[in-house]
């Protein structure tokens, strides 16, 4: 045995080492319940060994603490990232579509469905008994609640195509702000980590910041290695990258921007739209995560003018508008475009008679019974009004209606006698030209996909399609982003009995090198005052 | 595996909310009634759902469409009934006044009742259903003949006829046209020359006041033919009512078994239901009973 006092040394080492050990359970225990928190250990070694002179061995000096690690698998991390962005897209999707069913209202007994069927119904009760101005008045009103369900149908889709942008906006600016952390956290890992110590608690938090910008848009994570240290460790860059471009390189940092659309992308948007770019000026596109569902429904016209490939908020204000015009169109001229040309043959079967050859009680033919509302005036334009509408022919003036505008004419507005369902002048019972309107309810050649409710029909159900598709995509995505959370919660979390024991444990551990303590402390008692001076 | 803490939290978690979903999911549908509330519980069903939707409200559309034409013609028919029995009584008279023996003050006398007879054509003539003429074709808001017999409007057999939808495609003409009737199946024209009916009536009265009973012997074949004219008429109005009745005990089955295929399309088994809100809510209890054990003691709980 060598000096005298290198017991009490290796007894210190104990105590200092279970000292360490109970700091970290309590950090632990402390983090049990902190968002990202990986549990951490301690790495104990026992401390070198010192050679004995005289050649009998070496011997054991205690134990050194020399690092505290965190407990990872960045591998489950990348995973999570690249689920999450999918997640993120099909549950802002699930989330608005089921908010445009709502707007379509179907099925129930307000919905589109039964407002057209009450039309047509007062349009048979009409036929029936033409001269009768409660019928008439019915009519009239049937008309206006058709018209107006496309008004608030496509104000409505209007009011949520905004509220999306205003989401698009606020998330790119949470997504510069989470970059702006994560660029600052980078500068904090790299200083801290610089001499070999790993920055637990701070990796944790970025971990956190990038779980969270992984949901807003598509990113690709990876630690560069781009060169060596002088220590011989690799030298390591954290790199965020969107569809190619680096959003967070090491410590620098480049910013996502809005920029208002100076031309709509489709014709049906609401104006200053947000396009989502690079601050520096470059082109972005989307590919994942929140935004992207975002974008795809507020701008998703089926791929025309360049807009995403998804059925929008464009895509079934665009169907509504093609609806009121074409029904409009038939109605009120009888004109229908069988072979889908795009253009009214006024020598075939196309050209029919419509409700503007219809003559009202007082004589008179000519009127529109669909018109379109004038703004200035806040009431609907008559006939004349009309035809003097931009468009070369009657049919080019259509292209004027939209569901938004679309009302019941004038004439019709003022007075229901106008109502024109005979084909001739001055005959009460006469209901010729409304037999024509009454069986374009089934023309099934009226529209692509059949009669003016087909068309209704097939677009509730696409849209019903859609949104069950985002259902099923955004729980099993969920599924597996709960499986991975799972399995990092069991490599990283805190377990409040494996902490419990550890304290046990390393308490014990503690007790024992004071002991050791006292031990050492008799004898060097027995050794000092007891030997030789009596 | 290793669990911890935070994963029982959370899984505990994922599974009532899932529970909850579920409970919500039979809840909805006990107080709608309906198995879907939005077209992406299941499109197809609600496709199905918007079709018969319209199907229904269109059948009960004719069903009320049926009603009317009914009442309609069932007028027309009581109408062309008391024209009947008006003819036959002229004809009886016409019988009894060809009798050589009576003189011109006896025929005289008939004179006066086949007047008033000829008024009552003319009443029927211009009779009405829910204020509406019902032989001037057209013009339902005009009368068919002037109070002296003549026409007071041109109606046009052919083209004025009155046409109720009663299915898709499928018309019925409900009314008879006035000169069909009162012009032995020609038209109606407005002007000083009355109809057939009424002339062979004017002649029929002519006689008559002049005690001519050659004429008066000659006008009772006469009234054979106008009473088989209107024969005519009511044979062809009865098969018209005929098809009309067919027409409504068909959609009355129809309205019976498509309100059935949509009650079953979308309408919710109510027993099945309950059971599964019963069987999700045992879940959820267990699931909250299983959670409160799970969570409670750790370690900690045990240490002294």
């Amino acid at each position: 045995m060598g000096e005298s006092f290198f017991g009490l040394n290796i007894a210190v080492r104990g105590l200092f080492s279970a000292q360490r050990n109970l700091d970290i359970v309590n950090h632990n225990l402390n983090n049990v319940n902190t968002p990202g928190y990986s549990r951490q250990q301690v790495v104990q070694v026992a401390a070198r060994p010192i050679a004995a002179y005289n050649g009998t061995g070496m011997i054991g000096s205690g134990s050194d603490v020399v690092a505290v690690n965190r407990v990872r698998d960045e591998y489950l991390d990348f995973k999570y990232w690249s689920e999450n962005v999918s997640y993120g897209e099909w549950d802002a999707k699930m989330a608005l579509l089921s908010e445009m069913e709502v707007t379509f209202n179907e099925p129930s007994d307000s919905g589109f469905t039964t407002i057209l069927g009450d039309f047509y119904s007062s349009l048979q009760e009409l036929a029936k008994d033409s001269g009768s101005p409660a019928v008439r008045s019915l009519v009239r009103q049937k008309g206006v609640t058709a018209a107006k369900y496309f008004n608030s149908t496509t104000t409505h889709f209007d009011n949520l195509q905004a509220d999306i942008n205003y989401r698009i906006n606020a998330n790119v600016k949470e997504t510069n702000s989470l970059a702006t952390q994560i660029q600052e956290l980078n500068r904090q890992i790299y200083v801290s980590e610089l001499e070999g110590n790993s920055a637990n608690d701070l990796r944790d938090q970025r971990t956190l910041l990038v779980d969270k910008m992984s949901k807003i848009i598509n990113i690709e994570v990876n630690e560069v290695v781009v060169g060596k240290l002088s220590d011989g460790r690799e030298d390591k860059h954290f790199v965020i990258t969107v569809s190619g471009k680096a959003i967070i390189d090491h410590f620098n940092i480049s910013k996502l921007a809005v920029e208002q659309r100076k031309t709509k992308l489709n014709e049906e948007d609401i104006p200053d739209l947000y396009e989502v770019r690079w601050e520096d000026g470059n082109s972005l596109k989307v590919k994942g995560g929140e935004l992207r569902g975002y974008l795809d429904i507020r701008d998703g016209n089926e791929g025309g003018n360049g807009s995403p490939l998804y059925k929008g908020i464009p895509f079934y204000q665009k169907k509504l508008n093609e609806f009121v015009r074409t029904f409009a169109m038939a109605f009120n001229e009888g004109d229908m475009d069988y072979n889908g040309d795009g253009s009214i043959d006024m020598t075939s079967s196309e050209n029919g008679q419509g409700y503007v050859d219809g003559f009202g009680l007082d004589g008179l033919n000519g009127r529109r019974f669909f018109t379109i509302l004038d703004d200035t005036a806040n009431q609907s334009i008559d006939s004349t009004a009309f035809l003097a509408l931009s468009g070369a022919t009657v049919r080019d003036k259509y292209k004027n209606v939209t569901a938004k505008n679309i009302a019941v004419g004038f004439e019709a507005m003022t007075d229901y006698n106008t109502i024109g369902a005979s084909d001739a002048a001055g005959e009460t019972g006469n209901i010729n030209v409304l037999g024509k309107l009454l069986d374009m309810r089934h023309d099934a050649q009226m529209f692509g996909v059949g009669a003016p409710e087909d068309f209704m029909k097939s677009l509730v159900a696409t849209l019903g399609i859609d949104s069950q598709q985002s259902v099923t995509y955004s729980n099993s995505q969920l599924a597996i982003i709960k499986q991975i959370e799972n399995k990092r919660l069991s490599d990283s979390g805190v377990s409040i009995d494996e902490e419990m024991t550890n304290m046990v444990k390393f308490q014990q551990a503690y007790n024992a090198s004071a002991r050791m303590i006292q031990t050492m402390s008799e004898v060097y008692d027995t050794l000092i005052n007891r030997l030789g001076l009596r | 595996m290793r669990i911890t803490n935070n994963m029982l939290i959370n899984n505990m978690i994922g599974y009532m909310g899932n529970n909850l979903d579920r409970m919500s999911k039979y809840q909805n549908q006990l107080a709608t009634g309906k198995k879907i509330s939005v077209p992406s519980d299941d499109p197809i069903v609600a496709a199905r759902a918007l079709r018969l939707r319209t199907d229904v409200a269109e059948i009960e559309q004719y069903q009320k469409n049926v009603k009317d034409a009914q009442s309609w013609m069932q007028v027309t028919e009581d109408a062309l009934a008391k024209i009947g029995d008006v003819l036959q009584r002229s004809r009886e008279l016409a019988v009894q006044a060809s009798n050589g023996a009576l003189t011109v003050d006896d025929t005289k006398k008939i004179g006066e009742e086949v007047k008033q007879l000829k008024n009552q054509l003319i009443q029927l003539g211009n009779s009405t259903y829910a204020d509406r003429y019902i032989f001037s074709g057209f013009k339902t808001d005009v009368k068919l003949l002037n109070d002296d017999g003549t026409f007071a409007i041109d109606v046009n057999t052919i083209t004025e006829n009155i046409k109720y939808e009663i299915g898709v495609g499928d018309d019925i003409n409900i009314n008879i046209a006035g000169g069909d009737l009162f012009n032995n199946g020609g038209d109606a024209a407005a002007g000083p020359v009355p109809g057939k009916l009424i002339q062979d009536f004017n002649s029929y009265i002519a006689a008559l006041d002049s005690g001519d009973h050659n004429t008066i012997n000659n006008t009772i074949s006469i009234i054979d033919v106008d009473m088989n004219n209107v024969l005519r008429t009511r044979a062809d109005l009865g098969a018209r009512l005929n098809r009309v009745d067919l027409t409504s005990n068909r959609l009355e089955s129809d309205n019976i078994s498509f309100t059935k295929l949509m009650s079953d399309n979308e309408d919710v088994d109510m027993a099945e239901t309950i059971m599964n809100l019963k069987n999700e809510e045992n879940a959820y209890k267990a699931s909250l009973a299983g959670g409160a054990r799970i969570i409670m003691p750790s370690l900690v709980d045990f240490l002294r």
